[in-house]
């Protein structure tokens, strides 16, 4: 049977303005001021006070859809992956939807896979693509990522959101080749409903979750394409930290030189289900055509995707009709833990 | 259980709250926002709905620090005189990072950012705020 | 058609914690009641408020208000023009003495602002301005007003300390006013350093939130014994209310419209005085300016110069203190401008007279002139 292949057609990204320096994290916790150096994260981006996962997520799939050229009617799928949604029951995606123009005759769900739900929701407009069932799809991954005060997430989670419109191969920015999902029951992370942040396993988010589903995911894909980490121009990995995939594609046999335009957060923290993903659109920002990307989302709980992407001659139209990743990476301002605290709700106010 | 925020009125007016639809008087020509039952420069009531510009420069600006109940954690609030070419607009302005960065003629585009927020449990209200341009045209 | 104040009564602008709105409403309207002779006659009460449905969590006031004074049995209604809603009441009192629906009307204008804290209020206040727009956003009461200000002033190119000569006038003014709220005086120059409501507007440009009634016996000239004053004129329009909205925001449409029809129906030359609706310092230059008192830009200067203050060239501008000092118990203001109005030309007002006054110019108006009202006062 022959892979079902997709286009990536617009591609966006989205970081709000503030930036935390982990530092500040660090001073305020007592923890050791070096503690946090291991992370390879300097500050993280922070959503500001009239901002959550919605709105990260619109503006990502605003200059997603401005690049795919497309009209936004055009769109009969909507997948929000988040696991910050702004209600715990009434879709997001149908506000984001309305918002975009797109409404009302569309799928619009809100998934939830910790950080891959968005990349669930790739893998699904692959399918719903290439059957014919849709003309065009938005995949969105955003996240205010939640972490326990004081706890060593905090560190990491970051906001920020990232989108995809996928349709057909024809005229598309680059082309989905293939695309592999490996999943297990693994409690690597979870946070249990009602809870407002989430609680981890440490150590153990490490081996048997990130790099076991990972590993296998992308092997797997290589495996069946006959390819090798050097047929590769770029690789990205999902970036809980600055460390973890820098190790994954080493390990993988990939080097420094495939990995850095996908890696993101070192500059701005975890941003969850935009991690992965905002390092694909800060690579297509810059890719050439025929170039070659292995992308490789993770979540816990846990499983991983691992998809094989072409770059087509199409890309270079595409790159200046919306913001660049590079272009929310330079517009920022450091601001404080008390900010953070207030922004993030993390403050107990009477309402 | 308590909600102070209307479902419907919001509801209703989503398509101008969230995409900036004005109405063009197919009469005299000019465009307003939001829009009305009748043109409010000649009294047509033939409108039509057209998207407005997303981007426009501020004429005039204010840093609010008399702040109305449920907005206190957005305090300062940021808000401006549009002028979009077609029409003008006021709308708070947002991702203002200190008051002395506005400036007349400074350039602001549209995005989706939360306004209101009913409490713990009620609606949230989006709408479409302006703030400083990301990339200069 | 001329009528005439037979009575007025005002209660102290304060915050009234100890006294309901009623009792605010009974303290003005018994005074009013008294100086025009007695309950006889007044066959009608309009009630001027614009928040105490919300405030005072009660709706036909002035039915409930009417019995509550011992007058059951008369008619009554309800008048709200947000800021307007004095000199709408007195409005449609006159139109009620002139269509010979009523003989003598009381009107009473009340209103309480402190019954909630202050961050519940300007949310209410901000319903002033266009709700269609504005009431998804947490502009409060003074965003537009401050846009206006910063437009007005990068317009014509007026410094900051020039605006502050108006609340300083104000308040000198307020000071001999027994009613005022703020009736103390303040220097220019305190005005900008003043707490910051929405920049450039200070609270010392803005009103204060104060709770006050006041009240008139209205009749017409079979009914009318020995009056203090006739009102010979009251005009109204609507406008845009809209800083957005209008091509010329620097001009309130609707005043410009209202003057133009009073000035039709009535001579409007020779002012003794004016009681404008002052609601913040931009508000007053604009109004000044808007009825040709001063040319466009230069109402600023004009005021710094002295021309509108006592012994002043112009027209004596706000003896009441205005707004901005007297206060500014939204519904009841415009109640207060005319009583105030009424006693300056029967030369008893107990505050800071126009010389020898036997005409005065009051302008009401909601926000930024979603409407207008202008009425003229003349002595008898």
């Amino acid at each position: 049977m022959a892979t079902p292949k997709a286009g990536i057609h617009g591609w966006g990204a989205y970081i709000p303005i503030y930036r935390l320096p982990l530092s500040d994290i660090a001073k305020i916790w007592g923890w050791h001021p070096d503690q946090y150096k291991g992370l390879a994260v300097e500050s993280k981006a922070i959503a500001g006070p009239d901002e959550d996962s919605l709105t990260m997520g619109y503006e990502a799939a605003y200059n997603a859809i401005k690049r795919s050229k497309i009209e936004p009617k055009k769109i009969s799928a909507i997948f929000f992956g988040t696991e910050s949604k702004p209600y715990a029951v009434k879709p997001s995606a149908t506000i984001i939807g309305e918002a975009l123009g797109i409404t009302p005759f569309t799928m619009a769900s809100d998934l939830e896979f910790a950080c891959r739900a968005a990349s669930e929701g790739m893998r699904s407009l692959i399918g719903m693509a290439a059957s014919g069932l849709i003309d065009y799809g938005l995949a969105i991954g955003s996240d205010t990522a939640q972490a326990n005060p004081g706890d060593v997430l905090e560190f990491t989670a970051a906001s920020g959101a990232a989108a995809f419109v996928i349709g057909r191969t024809s005229n598309a920015s680059a082309i989905i080749e293939d695309s592999v999902t490996f999943v297990t029951d693994t409690p690597d992370f979870w946070r249990r409903a009602s809870q407002p942040y989430p609680l981890h396993g440490e150590g153990f988010t490490g081996e048997p979750a990130y790099f076991y589903h990972i590993e296998n995911a992308v092997k797997a894909l290589l495996e069946r394409n006959g390819l090798k980490p050097s047929d590769f121009d770029y690789a990205i990995f999902h970036q809980p930290n600055g460390k973890f995939p820098v190790k994954v594609g080493q390990d993988l046999g990939f080097n420094m030189d495939q990995m850095k335009d996908g890696l993101v957060t070192p500059m701005i923290g975890n941003t969850y289900n935009a991690s992965a993903l905002m390092g694909l659109a800060r690579v297509l920002d810059k890719a050439k055509p025929g170039q070659k990307i292995l992308l490789a989302p993770f979540g816990s709980g846990a499983g991983s995707d691992a998809y094989l992407i072409t770059v087509t001659d199409e890309v270079e139209n595409r790159k200046p009709l919306a913001p660049t990743v590079e272009d929310y990476l330079n517009r920022k301002v450091l601001i404080d833990y008390a900010s953070y605290a207030k922004s993030r709700s993390i403050i107990h106010v009477i309402k | 259980m308590s909600m102070d925020l209307s479902i419907s009125r919001f509801w209703r007016k989503k398509e101008i709250i969230y995409k900036l639809n004005g109405a063009k008087c197919k009469s005299c020509g000019k465009v307003h926002y939001p829009p009305k039952n009748a043109c409010p420069y000649c009294g047509s009531r033939e409108l039509e709905l057209v998207e407005l510009p997303r981007r426009g420069k501020l004429i005039s600006y204010t840093t609010i620090y008399a702040i109305p109940e449920g907005a206190r954690h957005q305090s300062p609030i940021y808000y401006g005189l549009i002028d979009l070419g077609v029409t003008k607009i006021t709308a708070e302005l947002t991702d203002i990072v200190n008051a002395n960065s506005l400036k007349k003629d400074m350039e602001v585009e549209a995005t989706l950012r939360k306004t209101q927020e009913d409490r713990d449990a009620g609606l949230i209200y989006y709408v479409l705020k302006f703030r400083p341009v990301l990339v200069q045209k | 058609m001329v009528v005439y104040v037979e009575g007025v009564g005002m209660t102290k602008i304060d915050r009234h914690y100890d006294y309901s709105l009623k009792d605010l409403a009974a303290n003005a309207a018994f005074a009013a009641i008294e100086q025009a002779g007695g309950v006889d006659g007044i066959d009608y009460l309009v009630f001027s408020s614009s928040l105490s449905s919300l405030q005072d969590n009660q709706l036909d006031t002035a039915s409930y208000l009417a019995t509550s004074l011992g007058l059951r049995g008369i008619k009554a209604l309800n008048v709200e023009a947000g800021e307007a809603s004095g000199l709408a009441a007195i409005s449609v009192a006159k139109s009620l003495l002139e269509s010979h629906q009523a003989d003598k009307v009381l009107v009473i204008g009340a209103e309480k602002l402190n019954e909630f804290v202050s961050s519940k209020v300007y949310k209410q206040l901000q319903m002033l301005y266009d709700g269609d727009t504005k009431s998804f956003y947490n502009i409060g009461f003074a965003g537009d007003a401050a846009i206006l200000m910063r437009l007005y002033m990068d317009t014509y190119n007026v410094d900051r300390e020039l605006m502050s000569y108006w609340p300083a006038l104000m308040h000198s003014n307020a000071k001999e006013n027994p009613y005022a709220m703020l009736n103390f005086a303040i220097k220019p120059d305190k005005v900008a350093k003043s707490q910051i409501l929405a920049d450039p507007i200070t609270l010392l440009d803005s009103y204060p939130l104060g709770d006050g009634a006041a009240a008139i016996v209205l009749s017409n000239k079979d009914m009318s014994s020995s009056p203090l004053a006739k009102i010979s004129a009251i005009e109204s329009s609507t406008g845009y209310g809209s800083i957005e909205l209008s091509e010329d925001p620097l001009l309130f449409d609707s005043l410009s419209e209202a003057f133009r029809r009073i000035s039709n129906i009535a001579d409007t030359s020779n002012l003794d005085f004016i009681e404008i609706h002052d609601s913040f310092t931009i508000t007053a230059m604009i109004i000044l300016e808007t009825l040709g008192l001063a040319n466009r830009g230069k109402a600023a200067e004009l005021v710094s110069t002295g021309y509108f203050s006592p012994g002043g060239k112009g027209p004596l501008a706000n003896p009441s203190g205005g707004l901005k000092a007297r206060g500014h118990p939204l519904g009841a203001t415009g109640v207060y401008q005319i009583a105030e109005s009424s006693l300056q030309v029967a030369n008893k007002f107990p505050g800071v007279k126009a010389n020898n006054a036997k005409k005065g110019l009051v302008v009401s108006l909601n926000g930024l002139g979603s409407s207008s009202y202008v009425a003229l006062v003349e002595g008898v």
